[in-house]
């Protein structure tokens, strides 16, 4: 802590003296959409926690780093970045090479999977009894997913017998689905558990299939996003998630949402 | 930054094809609208005060809140009521085009209503007298003496509220709705580029103004042959 007030202080009459500099470079803005509970959201008396949170005040202590947080949809998460709104993306996105081609990513340090949830009454097997999905049982289905995310480029691909309806945001895909107007809805099977299927009054709604990874879409899991050609903080950063997960705290910031770790801890060879 | 014109030329087809979701909007609702607005006007002409305090209500609900608070109420709000699934209205409502059709019709006929009104009113009064001297009864006087002078007082006001109908069209894509502004939405989250693609979006809703401005002109126009110097 003590550090820390140094550093802060130094940063700041470093700032005092150089009235026009560029912003310091150990302080790092951090984009994230801050209603994705459990990774990134705002607890009722407004305090930013979450997996994502938890990761990123993790790589900020191990780097040094003074971290400043700003909330941003996610269909302008990219967007933002590249407009230099801010530096680093933590909000669990999946690293993908549609992604790639335009920004960064440090190494994962989280899972990155999809499920679909269907009303229990829907009357049909979505899935064969390998357990992969049929594309006839997907004939004028509703699905409804969340715009521009790994579930929705997975769902064109595989199942286009599908009618697909795109949301904005995960509340949206709950609502619908609860209201009647979508089937089945595709996401993080976490999430859905913990916003949406625990919930009173939501038993008419189950996981519907098996668990999702399919890496070609889905990626090998979720970074860290930056702008392209720092690949210096890129290696600070994935080396910083290697530390993370090699000392026990990573799996540690998932026991406080999930009853299972949720990084692969091949991931720091 | 480059600017890529290549990626505009692209996605300016996909755009265009969401034209038609955002003309029957704009078209269907601009009807509905006005169908809607000239009940309130007679409701609120009435001096009944059991017709014109229910209209003047309705109106000061609908000019009172944002369109976009409107719109989320009808499509994620009501649905929300057993009631409603239920009723003879879910078909309607279970679909977004439904839901974006009512919020747009009962937004613009608030508005268009108090235009109408305006210029009503703004018939002079001398000439309804004078009518009245040649023995027309009121409905007479309504219909040949203040509804031509009226409708030619509201056309401007009225064509600015038609544009503005046009462009809260775009609102009906937060509800799933894939009209040009949903496409484009949807294009920019995938190609990471909202600079092209919302200019691009931007000159089409603009050619469009043009349009709707022009033929009101004309409408104006026509509708004053008997008063030009």
């Amino acid at each position: 802590m003590n550090i820390l007030n140094k550093k802060l202080l130094i940063s700041f009459t470093a700032l005092m003296l150089t009235v026009v500099s560029p912003a310091s470079a150990e302080k790092l803005r951090v984009g994230m959409e801050c209603t994705y509970a459990p990774f990134n959201f705002k607890t009722a008396d407004g305090v930013l926690s979450g997996y994502d949170v938890d990761v990123s005040k993790g790589v900020a202590e191990i780097l040094g780093l003074e971290l400043e947080y700003v909330c941003q949809k996610w269909d302008g998460m990219i967007p933002a970045l590249l407009a230099n709104k801010f530096d680093l993306i933590i909000a669990s996105m999946s690293i993908t090479d549609k992604r790639k081609k335009k920004i960064d990513f440090s190494g994962p340090y989280r899972d990155s999977v999809g499920q679909m949830v269907a009303r229990k009454d829907l009357g049909r097997d979505l899935f064969d009894s390998a357990g992969k999905p049929d594309p006839a049982a997907f004939k004028g289905i509703k699905v409804g997913l969340e715009r521009a995310t790994t579930y929705s480029d997975w769902f064109e691909q595989t199942l286009p017998s599908a009618k697909v309806v795109l949301y904005d945001s995960n509340e949206a895909l709950y609502l619908d689905l609860m209201n009647g107007r979508t089937d089945v809805i595709m996401t993080n099977p976490m999430k859905a558990h913990l916003k949406f299927l625990s919930k009173d009054g939501n038993d008419g709604f189950e996981l519907a299939g098996p668990v999702i990874d399919d890496v070609d879409y889905f990626g090998v899991g979720v970074g860290i996003g930056l702008r392209q050609g720092q690949e210096e903080l890129r290696d600070n950063l994935t080396g910083a998630l290697k530390t993370l997960i090699k000392n026990g705290s990573l799996k540690e910031y998932a026991l406080k949402y999930f009853p299972f770790q949720i990084h692969n801890d091949k991931w720091a060879d | 930054m480059s600017f890529d014109i290549t990626l505009i030329l692209d996605s300016l087809p996909k755009m265009l094809s969401g034209i038609g979701l955002t003309f029957q909007l704009l078209i269907l609702s601009g009807v509905l609208g006005l169908l809607l607005a000239f009940v309130l006007l007679l409701m609120r002409l009435t001096e009944k005060w059991y017709f014109s305090v229910p209209a003047q209500v309705f109106i000061y609900v609908f000019r009172g809140t944002p369109i976009l608070v409107q719109i989320f109420i009808i499509y994620y709000g009501l649905p929300q009521f057993e009631a409603i699934r239920e009723s003879i209205f879910w078909p309607i409502l279970r679909e977004p085009f439904g839901c974006a059709i009512l919020a747009l019709t009962l937004n613009t006929g608030a508005y268009v209503s108090e235009i109408l009104r305006g210029a009503v009113l703004a018939v002079d009064r001398g000439l309804l007298e004078a009518g009245s001297a040649l023995g027309l009864s009121r409905n007479q006087r309504f219909i040949y003496i203040t509804s031509p002078l009226a409708i030619r007082l509201g056309i401007p006001p009225y064509s600015n509220d038609v544009i503005s109908l046009l462009k809260s069209t775009a609102l009906a894509s937060t509800i799933t709705i894939f009209d040009m502004m949903g496409i484009a939405r949807t294009i920019v989250a995938e190609t990471y580029a909202p600079y092209e693609i919302f200019i691009s979006l931007a000159i089409i809703y603009m050619i469009f103004t043009f349009f709707i401005q022009k033929g009101f002109g004309y409408f104006e126009n026509f509708m004053s042959r008997h008063v030009k110097k």
